[in-house]
Order: structure tokens, then C-alpha cells, then sequence
């Protein structure tokens, strides 16, 4: 025993900033994030686009007539169809990253963002740490951010560099290209953290999430009315530069149902929705008691 | 984080950062254009970025065309005028002239049309032409402009020799603007169009005009492309015509001269319900020149080739006018 004054006793230690935990969370989580088999899946989902556009470019550099004009007569009525580079990627903006790649990213690394520590038993090593819960949660969500901009955007890039000469003009394009990169990055963040918050407090998120992107989102467009202001899809899908395909019958739908919100109307609730379902996944985070299956 | 986590992220913004830097190059520069581009890209580039109309005439095509063959052997009657305009400037218009683009500015005040063309010309020649006609000469950017007084006499191949740039009227600029490339214009249009050549701002730029000109651009020997809602806003029309007006925001006509002229109109409604109105309005005109058609035989041809064709905000009409009715023409011009 010590007869150490108090005053020299070293005290608990306080706690570190939430922004520096995270930071440190972050480092930390990256690379398992980075080189886990889910990213073998996002790596095929967006080097299709990639490896569709080589194809593309390759085949006009051969001579095939896609680009040319194509007339048909429909009741009567004769229709020139061209394709024209910036045309074709902004369909495959709309087609390959909007609809499925964002929503399906979101999900399946929002929902995994706790619940991988829980199903591999290793949260109660972070939850011992001397930081704040939520703390870990912003963290990793941070890390699923860098992970997927990382991925998805040089994507994009390789897209716009293959496909937009093709009958375009970079420059004319580029401003779309902004425009097309930040509003995936806004994608990936707000889909990040709802799924964030349905990882957090559901059982099977995966399913819950896939149920909310590929059914309720599709369904909701699909419909006239007030439903699809309880989509991100309605909010996001505004703020697109190119016009929407009706490549399939529900996108035909969705085209004639199609209302566009104001440009601010759209970021504000994105952003609500943004700092909402970050905050509630951070709430629930703090509170729930995880209990590890032995 | 590992180095393997540090080298994937620089990698990707890398790529990230060349496709961003190229684009923005590619957009400052207004470079990089399609790999089809059209062959007048480089011409446009000179066009600022808010013109109402580009229009485009290959006059090398309609020169040895049939159909100016025809009219030549019918009416000669500029033929001294060019030949001075030849020994004034060393301009054979046939020869030397390839093609123009004339660019329209928008405003209220009514300018003269920014005319560029390319070709084979004497620019000492010119130069010195218009030195002594009072011309001056000053450097803009970099290229040397010529410009002719007010009340001075510029050479004029309809006119012949020479006629008065009236008082008043804006100051006629000629700009040596490449090697065979040439600006002729008022001076603030022709300044205009070496600054948005220098800084990127041109009609290259318009995504929706250029596509416009990509489409009629490929097979015509003519064409015009331009904004008619501004067109209409500025024609000072009144009230009661401009709200009976059809909601039409792109115009494009364009045509193919040789023995006959074929060619097409073409509207870019605002919406689907105003090109729908539209495309009502043209079918009724058309069945109206049919009616007409049938008591007059040499139009029937004429009418017959006309067809009405678009889908969405798309209306266009395209036409031809068959060799044998453009072989009336001079035959009547003779009669009178």
C-alpha cells in the first residue's frame, strides 16, 4: 500500500474528443473494409460500367454503326434514334450507379457497419475502449464513406474518359461530370446512413435494406402521390443532369409519375435525412445492450 | 493504415484527380473534341457562347454544284462585279472560299452578323486594301485586325468595285484569325469572338446546340441552327402575335444543294404538348397545300416530298425539291 497523496494519484482518464476517436476508428477500420470479400463485390459491381464502356469504344473504334442515326416508323411517325457519347453516359450514370450500385452499396456496407463486429464477437473490444459508442459509429461510417468514393467515383472517371469523346466533347460534358460525381458521393452518404441506422436497431438489416432500394423505393416512384417524398431515391434522382431512360416498364412508369423537386427542396431534405438517420444510428448505438451469442 | 490501404487510395485519387484534370482542361480550352466532331469545330470555337443563330454554307460544294451551274448559265450578271472584287482583294469567291459560319449575337441593338470563313487568302493583300481605303490596323490577342472607318469604301463582290460603309452604321472589322482563317464583322463582335476563342467560352460549349449541329451537320451542305425563343424576343413583336406563337425553343434548318435541293426543318418544342400543337398546325398546312397541289401539277412533286416526322418535343419537316422543277426556274426568270 501507497501513502501516495491524493493529488498525485493518477485520476480516470478522460476521455478523448468523439472526432479524434473516430479518427483513430477510422484508420483502423479502412483496411478491414478495403480488403474484406464485400469489396471483391463492389469491385465487379462497378468495373461492369468500366469494362461496358471499353467494349463500346472499342467497338466504334472497329466501325460498328452504333453511334449512327437509326430511323424507324412507329404509327406512322418516322423517328431518328442517335446515340451520342454524353447521351450514353448519362444513361449509364442513371442505370449502372444511380439505381443499382449507390442504393446497393449503401446497403450492404451500412448494415454491416455494427453488425460485422457483433456477428464476429469483436465489439466488446471496442466498446471497452476509453471512447464514446457513437464514436465508433462515425468512425466506421467515415471509413464506408472513403471506401466507396474510392471505388465508385475513379469508376465514374474511367466511364466519362471512355465513353463521352464518342460524338462529345470532354469540355462541353465536364460540368455534368461534377455535378454526376458529387451527386453520388450525396448518394452514398445518405444511403450510408440510413442503413447505418436499420444496422443498428434491426434484426436481418440486410433484408430490411434490400426490401427498402429494391422494393419500396421502385414501388413508391412508381406511384402518383405524396408516397415517394419517404423515398432518397425521389430527392437524389432530382438532382440528375441527364434525362431518365425508360429502358423497362417500371421505369416507363416512374418516368410518367416522374415530379421533380427544386434543387433546394432536394438537398435540404437529403441533408436532413443525412444528419437524421447518422444521429438516430448514434443514439441507438449508445443505448442498446448487444448481447454476443456464445 | 497499411500500405497496401495507402497505395489503393492514392491510385484512386489519382485516377480521380487526371480525369478531373483533363476534364477541366478540356472545359477551359473548350479542346478535346469528338472523335467525329464537325468539320467546322474549329470554326465554332470562334462563335461566343451566346448566339442566337449559327448558321453554315459549304460554298465550295454549292459553287460546283449543278443547281449553281444551272443559274450561272442564266443569269450571269455578277460576273464583272467578281472579277473586280478578284483584282481589289485576290479573292476568287469560287476558288478560294471553302466554307463560312455566320454567327448571330443576341441583343437589342441590331449588329451585323460575325462572319468567319475559311479558305485561300492574300492577307497582305487584304492588309493593303484596306489601308487604302482608310483602314487601321491593331493587334487584339494576339491576331491583327483591320478595321474600316465609317464613310469608307470596302470592296464588294455584288457591288463591283467598291461601296460607302455608311455613317453611323458600326465599324467593319477584318480579322486575321489563323493561317485561312479570316473574321469579318462589326469590331465588338469580331472581339468578342477572339475572346471566346481564348477563353473557352464559345458555342462548342452548348451541349444542346452542338448536338443540334452534329445531327444536320453530317450530310448538308447548309444549315442554321439557332435559339428562336430568343429570336422572337427580340423581334419586338407584338403582345397578341408572340402569345399565339408555338412554344419553340431550337430551330434547325438545313439543306442539300446539288441538281435539286433536299432539305429539312426542324423545331425543338418546350414541351411534348407544344410540339404536338405544332406538329397539328404543320399537318394542317400541309393538307391544305395538297388540296392546292392538285389543280396545279409542277407543285405536286414539290408537296409530295413533304414529310412530317418527330416524336416528344421533336417536330420536323423535311422536303425535296426535285432538278426538274429548279430547271423552271431560270426559264421563268427569262420570260420576265
Amino acid at each position: 500500500m501507497t501513502n501516495e497523496p491524493a493529488a498525485h494519484r493518477p485520476g480516470p482518464a478522460a476521455a478523448p474528443p468523439v472526432l479524434a476517436s473516430s479518427l483513430r476508428i477510422f484508420d483502423l477500420s479502412l483496411g478491414e473494409m478495403l480488403w474484406s470479400r464485400r469489396t471483391i463485390f463492389m469491385l465487379l459491381v462497378v468495373a461492369a460500367p468500366v469494362v461496358i464502356a471499353a467494349f463500346l469504344r472499342l467497338l466504334v473504334a472497329l466501325g460498328a454503326p452504333i453511334l449512327d442515326t437509326h430511323e424507324t416508323t412507329q404509327n406512322g411517325v418516322r423517328q431518328s434514334i442517335r446515340m451520342t457519347g454524353p447521351a450514353i453516359f448519362g444513361l449509364m450514370i442513371w442505370v449502372f450507379y444511380l439505381r443499382f450500385t449507390v442504393p446497393v452499396l449503401g446497403v450492404f456496407y451500412g448494415t454491416a457497419l455494427m453488425a460485422d463486429e457483433v456477428e464476429d464477437k469483436t465489439i466488446t473490444y471496442l466498446f471497452t475502449r476509453p471512447i464514446r459508442r457513437a464514436a465508433v459509429l462515425l468512425g466506421k461510417y467515415l471509413a464506408y464513406l472513403a471506401c466507396t468514393i474510392f471505388v465508385v467515383l475513379p469508376s465514374v472517371m474511367l466511364v466519362y474518359l471512355l465513353i463521352v469523346p464518342m460524338q462529345g466533347s470532354l469540355g462541353g460534358s465536364f460540368i455534368d461530370l461534377v455535378k454526376d460525381l458529387a451527386l453520388l458521393a450525396l448518394g452514398l452518404a445518405v444511403y450510408g446512413a440510413l442503413f447505418g441506422f436499420i444496422g443498428t436497431k434491426f434484426k436481418r438489416p440486410l433484408l430490411i435494406g434490400l426490401i427498402f432500394i429494391f422494393g419500396w423505393e421502385q414501388a413508391a416512384l412508381a406511384f402518383p402521390g405524396y408516397l415517394k417524398r419517404f423515398t432518397v431515391a425521389y430527392y437524389l434522382q432530382a438532382l440528375v443532369p441527364h434525362a431518365m431512360p425508360s429502358d423497362n416498364t417500371l421505369s416507363l412508369i416512374q418516368g410518367i409519375f416522374r415530379e421533380s423537386p427544386p434543387l433546394t427542396s432536394s438537398l435540404l431534405w437529403l441533408a436532413v435525412i443525412w444528419v437524421v438517420f447518422l444521429a438516430l444510428a448514434g443514439w441507438v448505438v449508445e443505448r442498446r445492450e448487444y448481447v454476443l451469442e456464445q | 493504415m497499411t500500405n497496401r490501404t495507402r497505395y489503393f487510395m492514392a491510385g484512386s485519387a489519382a485516377v480521380l484527380a487526371i480525369g478531373l484534370g483533363t476534364g477541366l482542361v478540356a472545359y477551359y480550352t473548350g479542346g478535346f473534341q469528338a472523335v467525329s466532331a464537325s468539320p467546322v469545330a474549329n470554326e465554332l470555337r470562334y462563335v461566343p457562347a451566346d448566339a442566337s443563330v449559327v448558321a453554315y454554307a459549304d460554298v465550295t460544294a454549292i459553287m460546283n454544284s449543278e443547281l449553281r451551274g444551272r443559274l450561272k448559265e442564266a443569269m450571269p450578271a455578277h460576273e464583272p462585279g467578281q472579277q473586280e472584287f478578284e483584282r481589289q482583294t485576290g479573292i476568287d469567291i469560287e476558288r478560294d472560299i471553302d466554307y463560312v459560319v455566320v454567327a448571330v449575337a443576341p441583343g437589342s441593338e441590331p449588329t451585323s452578323p460575325l462572319v468567319v470563313a475559311r479558305g485561300r487568302f492574300n492577307d497582305s493583300l487584304l492588309e493593303t486594301v484596306a489601308r487604302e481605303h482608310g483602314g487601321t490596323v491593331e493587334q487584339y490577342h494576339g491576331k491583327r485586325l483591320v478595321s474600316a472607318p465609317a464613310g469608307a469604301a470596302v470592296a464588294s463582290p455584288e457591288a463591283g468595285t467598291a461601296v460607302q460603309v455608311p455613317h453611323g452604321a458600326h465599324q467593319v472589322v477584318l480579322a486575321f484569325l489563323e493561317t485561312g482563317l479570316i473574321a469579318v464583322g462589326d469590331g465588338p463582335a469580331v472581339k468578342k469572338a477572339i475572346d471566346a476563342q481564348a477563353s473557352a467560352q464559345s458555342i462548342t460549349s452548348n451541349n444542346e446546340m452542338m448536338e443540334l449541329v452534329r445531327d444536320i451537320g453530317g450530310t448538308n451542305n447548309v444549315w442554321a441552327v439557332g435559339r428562336f425563343d430568343v429570336l422572337a424576343s427580340q423581334a419586338k413583336l407584338p403582345d397578341q402575335i408572340l402569345s399565339k406563337m408555338p412554344a419553340v425553343k431550337w430551330f434547325a434548318a438545313a439543306g442539300h444543294i446539288n441538281g435539286g435541293i433536299s432539305g429539312s426543318l426542324r423545331a425543338e418544342a418546350r414541351d411534348d404538348q407544344a410540339a404536338e400543337a405544332l406538329r397539328d398546325v404543320v399537318r394542317g398546312v400541309l393538307a391544305l397545300a395538297r388540296l392546292q397541289a392538285q389543280s396545279d401539277p409542277r407543285s405536286a412533286g414539290l408537296v409530295d416530298s413533304l414529310r412530317l416526322s418527330g416524336t416528344g418535343k421533336t417536330v420536323a419537316l423535311s422536303f425535296i425539291v426535285p432538278a426538274e422543277i429548279l430547271q423552271m426556274l431560270p426559264k421563268a426568270a427569262g420570260q420576265q
